[in-house]
């Protein structure tokens, strides 16, 4: 049963990726915004600083690297990434029920987790070929050299920050089933992303308040242990509390994904919300 | 498949969080869309749920199909609960119930099928050829690679079809097949229901038509207003108005009295009064007695028979004797 559903995993990722082949110009935006969003923050961060010494040995004292480029696009290239995660279910969900094609679905006996998230690993696809295009862009316009080893360490970081995403993912799934649209809470907790998991800046620069907040989002940790990896050299046994709250978040965020949705999925099942939207 | 006492009842409007928190009475207004139906549906046989639009049919069909929980009562699809083990109910039939909107038009029919044969959980070396199958079914296989976006209305249609029956399954739940098909679309779907049988399948579909339940179905259950109103072959059911044949007419001029003066010859089955005119709807045992007297009853009551036509009995006469009403209205 495990293989046939990790089957149908796999087969709502193919068909999201034969979907995405055939809007080929979607990957022009690729090359395009994760180079310039970043790097507009580069120059902005220069112009602040005005190249003097100081600027930037305050700014290494709060972020740990002096690496502004790195920092920055680090920062963007992983705001890119947990979008597609973090928002792709519901998303997903949300297209499935305005084009009339989520009863489909939840008329066969497929895990919803699959059909969930399996489109969610077809647009790793892009976000990969933007980590090249940023890997490209930091070490020719910026001469940011990233060890091999180092991006192993960092995967290894991802790999372990997936838990924590797919269950928050999967909770704004369940808003989908009660609410029907869920743009305005997306925008909210985007918002809230952006400014406390230190996306553009340190978080230590933040009020005791905020950076308490910021301490029990879990992108905060990935952000901040992709950072220390890829900039500072660090090693993953240095990270292990970091990584050790990023499972545990893992694991209540699924187990919480898992009681909200099965109770969203019948709350729509009584109320006759799949087909509405 | 069978359905005990079942009862779906949706509830309008909103009931706020701070109404529930303050644990105010629900006031909102609760609409029965499926009234206590029983039905019991034989393997092997087509059965048919007919009824205007918004009579019940489609709830109790996604409530078989899991789409929807009851309100109470309970169903069973071969054997199994509907609301206790939906997963189970699901992996036992194919559904046509969302039309031709459900499937990815910027894949291709073939990819449409692998996908939700992944979905459908079919092993890997039974898929190609399960594919093969559905699509010689429904006769799209030279056109299997063209994108779904490309295909007519009926076409995807079929496909939708081909879906259903991807996982072989013994049971078919078909709800509104032919709706907004063309004629010729129609009548191949139809075919292919007609085709399903023979095969051993059992199919519970849902329509308006008439003259397609009529056709199709073994047995049909008649339902308005969330309730099974009569439930037979559609012969007996045609047999229960006990006429042979049904007369229409369209009599000008307000005449006090003729339509009592022709219900002594004929069972005044509707009456209607649109653009001057009075439309009748008779029953009778024979056409070729009733419409010389007739005419005889309008002329002396002062009235013109203007416009007069035979037909044979229909399950729309039999909806008619039944409610009052038109299947259309």
């Amino acid at each position: 049963m495990l293989l046939l559903e990790l089957r149908a995993f796999g087969a709502a990722a193919v068909r999201e990726w034969r979907q995405l082949r055939r809007y080929p110009t979607f990957g022009l935006g690729l090359l395009f915004w994760p180079i310039v969003l970043p790097a507009m923050y580069v120059l902005q961060a220069r112009g602040y600083s005005g190249g003097d010494q100081r600027a930037i040995d305050a700014f290494a004292e709060r972020s740990g690297t002096n690496e502004i480029a790195g920092f920055l696009f680090i920062g963007w290239s992983m705001y890119m990434w947990l979008s597609i995660v973090l928002w792709g279910p519901g998303t997903l969900l949300r297209t499935e029920q305005v084009r009339g094609s989520l009863e489909a679905l939840f008329l066969t006996p497929a895990s919803r987790i699959g059909i969930l998230f399996g489109p969610a690993v077809a647009h790793l696809v892009p976000a990969l070929w933007m980590y090249v295009v940023v890997g490209i862009a930091l070490r020719f316009g910026f001469g940011l050299v990233v060890e091999p080893a180092a991006v192993l360490r960092a995967a290894v970081v991802i790999l372990l920050a997936v838990p924590a995403l797919y269950g928050m993912g999967a909770l704004f799934a369940t808003l989908v089933l009660r609410v029907g649209e869920v743009v305005g809470p997306i925008q909210v907790v985007r918002g809230v992303f952006t400014v406390l998991c230190g996306i553009t800046f340190p978080i230590v620069i933040l009020p005791d308040l905020a950076r308490s907040a910021a301490l029990a989002l879990p992108p905060t940790y990935i952000i901040a242990d992709l950072r220390a990896v890829l900039l500072t050299g660090a090693d993953l046994v240095d990270l292990v509390p970091d990584l050790a709250i990023l499972l545990g978040a893992g694991v209540v965020l699924c187990a919480l994904a898992a009681v909200a949705f099965r109770r969203a999925e019948a709350y729509a099942r009584r109320g006759g919300r799949l087909a509405q939207y | 498949m069978d359905a005990r006492a079942l009862t779906k009842v949706f509830e309008r409007g909103r009931r706020t969080w701070i109404q529930r928190l303050r644990r105010e009475p629900d006031h909102r207004e609760r609409f029965v869309a499926v009234d206590g139906i029983e039905l019991r549906v034989e393997q092997g046989e087509i059965f048919g749920m007919l009824g205007p639009n918004g009579a019940g049919k489609t709830t109790t069909m996604r409530i078989l199909a899991t789409l929807l929980l009851p309100t109470s009562g309970a169903a069973r699809v071969l054997g199994i609960d509907v609301r206790e083990q939906p997963r189970e109910v699901r992996r036992r039939f194919g559904a046509v119930l969302s039309g031709e909107r459900s499937l990815y038009w910027k894949l291709t029919a073939r990819e449409n099928l692998e996908y939700f044969a992944a979905l459908y959980h079919l092993p890997p070396r039974r898929t190609r050829e399960r594919i093969e199958s559905v699509l010689d079914a429904v006769k799209l296989t030279d056109r299997a690679d063209d994108y779904v976006e490309r295909y007519s209305m009926g076409m995807r249609q079929r496909l939708v079809l081909a879906r259903a029956l991807l996982p072989d399954p013994p049971l078919l739940l078909l709800d509104e097949p032919t709706v907004g098909l063309d004629p010729q679309a129609a009548r191949d779907m139809r075919e292919r229901v007609l085709e399903l049988r023979s095969e051993g399948k059992t199919v519970l579909l849902t329509t308006h038509y008439m003259e397609e339940a009529d056709q199709l179905c073994d047995r049909v259950a008649i339902i308005d207003h969330g309730r099974i109103v009569a439930l037979d072959t559609p012969t007996a059911l045609k047999r229960t108005i006990q006429a042979e044949e049904v007369v229409r007419l369209e009599i000008a001029a307000e005449a006090d009295g003729v339509v009592s003066r022709l219900s002594e010859n004929a069972q005044v089955a509707r009456q209607e009064r649109a653009d001057g005119l009075l439309h009748l709807t008779m029953h009778t045992v024979s056409a070729r007695d009733f419409v010389p007297r007739a005419f005889d009853a309008a002329r002396a009551a002062g009235a013109t028979i203007k416009h007069v036509e035979v037909v044979p009995v229909t399950l729309e006469d039999v909806f008619l004797a039944l409610t009052g009403r038109a299947l259309r209205e």
